[in-house]
């Protein structure tokens, strides 16, 4: 059921966000209570669902129904250097994928240019990044 | 000398007259000084919000659209609270005519379509 897979979900970020505050452990010489690292994974799972609402708001405004990186730097917009570390790995992903594309094309004329899934997620990942 | 032209801006007496109306309590003129410059801020902040909206959805010409985008950005607007129930809410019935579709006689709507020009 749906119940289901959000608790599985909420478990799933808390790891991650376990693993992250644990690098910040190492790296800064602090340590996390157990609650803080709860909290801190309730408010990114809340950030998800608000993050998820405006990219669906801004795709739809661009009459797309396909969220794009151009509507993760607008979600970064409020916050300066939040939109320019973005706009970097976006770039960054760009030419990466452009690499692959060639890549693809010296190998085998066969494969027709798949959709790499990376690029959403690796988008997600780093705004999960940025909050610890 | 020539006086340099100054930047177009709202009224001083209409920021006050708003600024009173929402506060309900008397201000010094220092507060509403404070509260000028933070209008003059809104405005700019807003007309970039805007142009990114606009560009986005690749446009020249700010529409109604792109204001119910930054609205709801702003959490003005949400899944409860449409921008119609907002325009009924704060604008005088002039206003609301001529931002809230009407059909009229003849199965026509009037406006047909709402833009800003800035």
């Amino acid at each position: 059921g749906r119940g289901r897979c959000v608790t599985r979900l909420k478990a799933a970020v808390h790891y991650t966000v376990g693993c992250l505050c644990e690098e910040v452990e190492e790296d800064k010489d602090v340590q996390f209570s157990k609650q803080s690292i709860a909290a801190i994974s309730d408010i990114t799972f809340r950030q998800c669902e608000i993050f998820a609402k405006d990219l669906e708001m801004f795709a739809r405004h661009a009459k797309r129904t396909t969220v794009t990186t151009e509507d993760v730097k607008l979600l970064a917009r409020r916050s300066n250097s939040l939109l320019k570390y973005i706009t970097q790995k976006s770039e960054e992903l760009a030419s990466n994928n452009m690499e692959q594309k060639e890549k693809k094309k010296k190998k085998s004329s066969t494969a027709k240019g798949e959709r790499t899934p990376g690029e959403q997620e690796a988008a997600g990942v780093q705004s999960l990044h940025l909050l610890k | 000398s020539q006086k340099e032209p100054r930047e177009p801006q709202v009224p001083r007496s209409l920021i006050k007259e708003i600024f009173r109306h929402f506060a309900k309590m008397p201000m010094t003129r220092d507060a509403f000084k404070i509260v000028e410059k933070c209008s003059e801020r809104y405005f700019q902040q807003l007309s970039n919000d805007l142009e990114a909206y606009t560009h986005h959805a690749g446009r020249k010409t700010v529409e109604a659209a792109d204001l119910e985008v930054l609205m709801r950005r702003q959490g003005l607007v949400t899944d409860k609270m449409p921008l119609n129930v907002l325009i009924e809410r704060y604008l005088p019935l002039e206003y609301r005519k001529l931002l809230i579709p009407v059909a009229v006689s003849g199965n026509k709507v009037i406006p047909r379509k709402i833009m800003f020009f800035f």
